[in-house]
């Protein structure tokens, strides 16, 4: 299934369990392999894997999300060369 | 942009630029003319009126019988100029209106037709580049690149085939170098391919950086192609890269960030305007992620793409500007590349760029033979090679300059103004501020230095 992004803004030490908690995510909707990762830490602000479906509940463009942001893409991407 | 403007000044001025025995210049015909840079090698031209062959016919048809005056009351002259790319649209427009003899203005594509294109053999090897980056003057300068991690954001690198190729050490920073979770692996040691090629090209100009393997496009999804990864991959690598500028110490802070890749089409991404959209969204976490890490002090250069107009990749999919998403970041260096012979290769993607209007930023070499890596006499080619080939010239510099010193802005600035400018303008879509010119930086940094001294 199709993952997506979204953000949150927690403060440190932030971890992926503090984080699923303020979301209210389930563990099988959330990379955990991929974790937490820091997008900018000036910011406090993570950025975590989920389902298409835990995207869509908790992220903020719906309106009613937790989340900081999201759902965003996550695209495939290529190396540049050789031009085919 | 080139164009060409028709004017129709007054009968005797077009009977001089009519008359093979009067030297006429631009300027005489169209000076002044507002957001116009004149060509003023280029003499003006008259040009015969189209008029209908039978009295009644219609004034305005070219679709039928005519006859062409010379007459000077019916002749127009022809200039040629060049107008800002970021400007074209509303000169254009207001030209006519604030100029009475200007009839219209007319673009002047290009025409040559041996743009560099894949498939096409190498334009010289890379020695050439070596010369055309001033690599001794550089070293000479202390400008080495030693001490300076630069990290490679690609495939993974072979450093015994990058040894063997260049015939030195490679300095590969284990420490440093990091792994997506899904792929395992010794830094240093995969198989030979495109981040084997970016590694060398690196090395050119920077042949004392301490390589920083992040093999990311090695990380795999579910129905991906032999080498993708997911941009999610890729911000876990620049969080990782963040920890290692923090761990500097600022007096030496230093990190270079090549990558040659990108996304090639809008099917897995959200729409622009869609708030999670990738391409056009400068809130999507992975360009904020890069705006931070610059931000923090490194120089990240990303390859403009391979979707030029003459020859594009047959994986470009974006309908227009095709550079897209963090190859088109404003803290970011969007590369171009052109041959060793100083043209522009024609798979180069020209801008304007989606998330900043103005890329590229420069443009630097490729399609030379260069590694191999990418099979038996194959040019080491793409903007690929030319984003690491610029890469290098950065981290050479870095060896005397930390990111203390000379902010990556202040950088990006020098390197953008001190680029061998291609047009009569300044910046243009095709080349951007123009082409490295590893001498106009070395002399702005020692401009520099004694001003600090």
């Amino acid at each position: 299934m199709a993952e997506v992004l979204i953000t949150v803004r927690l403060p440190a030490p932030a971890t992926l369990e503090a984080a699923m908690r303020r979301l209210d995510l389930a563990e099988d909707e959330v990379d955990t392999a991929y974790g937490l990762v820091p997008v900018d830490p000036d910011r406090d602000l993570y950025v975590l894997r989920v389902t298409e479906d835990a995207g869509r509940r908790v992220g903020d463009s719906g309106g009613a999300g937790v989340a900081d942001g999201g759902p965003y893409s996550d695209p495939p991407i290529e190396p540049y060369g050789p031009p085919r | 942009m080139r164009v060409l403007i028709q004017l129709r000044p007054s009968p005797d001025l077009v009977a001089a630029v009519a008359d093979p025995s009067v030297s006429s210049m631009a300027s005489d015909v169209a000076d002044g003319l507002p957001g116009v840079v004149l060509d003023q090698s280029y003499a003006p031209v008259a040009v015969p009126r189209p008029m209908p062959a039978s009295p009644g016919g219609d004034p305005l048809s070219l679709n039928q019988p005519l006859i062409f005056s010379m007459a000077p009351q019916d002749a127009s002259v022809v200039v040629r100029g060049e107008i800002a790319d970021d400007e074209v649209t509303s000169r254009i427009a207001l030209l006519p209106a604030t100029r009475r003899d200007v009839v219209a203005v007319y673009a002047d594509p290009a025409i040559e037709t041996t743009l560099t294109c894949a498939g096409d053999p190498a334009v010289g090897d890379w020695h050439d580049v070596e010369r055309l980056l001033r690599v001794p003057d550089l070293t000479s300068e202390g400008l080495d690149g030693s001490g300076v991690p630069l990290a490679v954001i690609d495939t993974g690198i072979n450093a015994a085939y990058v040894k063997a190729a260049r015939g030195h050490d490679v300095t590969v920073d284990h420490e440093r170098s990091w792994n997506p979770a899904s792929v395992s692996g010794t830094p240093g040691d995969f198989p030979v391919d495109h981040g084997t090629m970016c590694a060398f090209d690196a090395l050119i100009a920077a042949p004392k950086a301490s390589l920083v393997d992040v093999p990311v496009l090695l990380s795999r999804r579910q129905g991906g192609s032999t080498l993708d990864g997911l941009l999610s991959d890729a911000i876990a690598a620049y969080a990782h890269l963040r920890e290692v500028l923090d761990a500097q110490p600022a007096e030496s802070r230093a990190l270079v960030v090549t990558n040659s890749w990108g996304s090639f089409s809008p099917r897995w991404d959200f729409p622009p305007g869609h708030p999670g959209n990738y391409s056009d969204n400068p809130a999507h976490p992975f360009n904020l992620i890069v705006g931070s890490l610059a931000e923090a002090g490194a120089d990240i250069l990303f390859a403009a793409g391979n979707c030029g107009t003459q020859c594009r990749d047959s994986r470009c999919a974006f309908p227009d500007r095709p550079i897209v998403g963090a190859n088109s970041h404003p803290r970011a260096l969007s590369i171009g590349g052109i041959d060793t012979a100083g043209t522009r290769v024609g798979y180069s993607s020209q801008g304007p760029g989606r998330l900043t209007a103005r890329k590229p930023d420069v443009c630097a070499y490729t399609h030379f033979a260069g590694s191999g890596a990418l099979g038996d006499g194959e040019p080491d080619s793409g903007t690929s090679a030319a984003c690491p080939v610029a890469a290098g010239l950065v981290a050479a510099v870095r060896s005397r300059w930390p990111a203390t010193v000379l902010p990556p802005a202040q950088l990006r600035t020098l390197l953008r103004r001190t680029a061998d400018d291609r047009s009569a303008v300044g910046y243009d879509h095709d080349y951007g501020y123009g082409v490295v010119d590893a001498a106009g930086i070395i002399a702005a940094l020692r401009r520099r230095a004694a001003k600090a001294a």
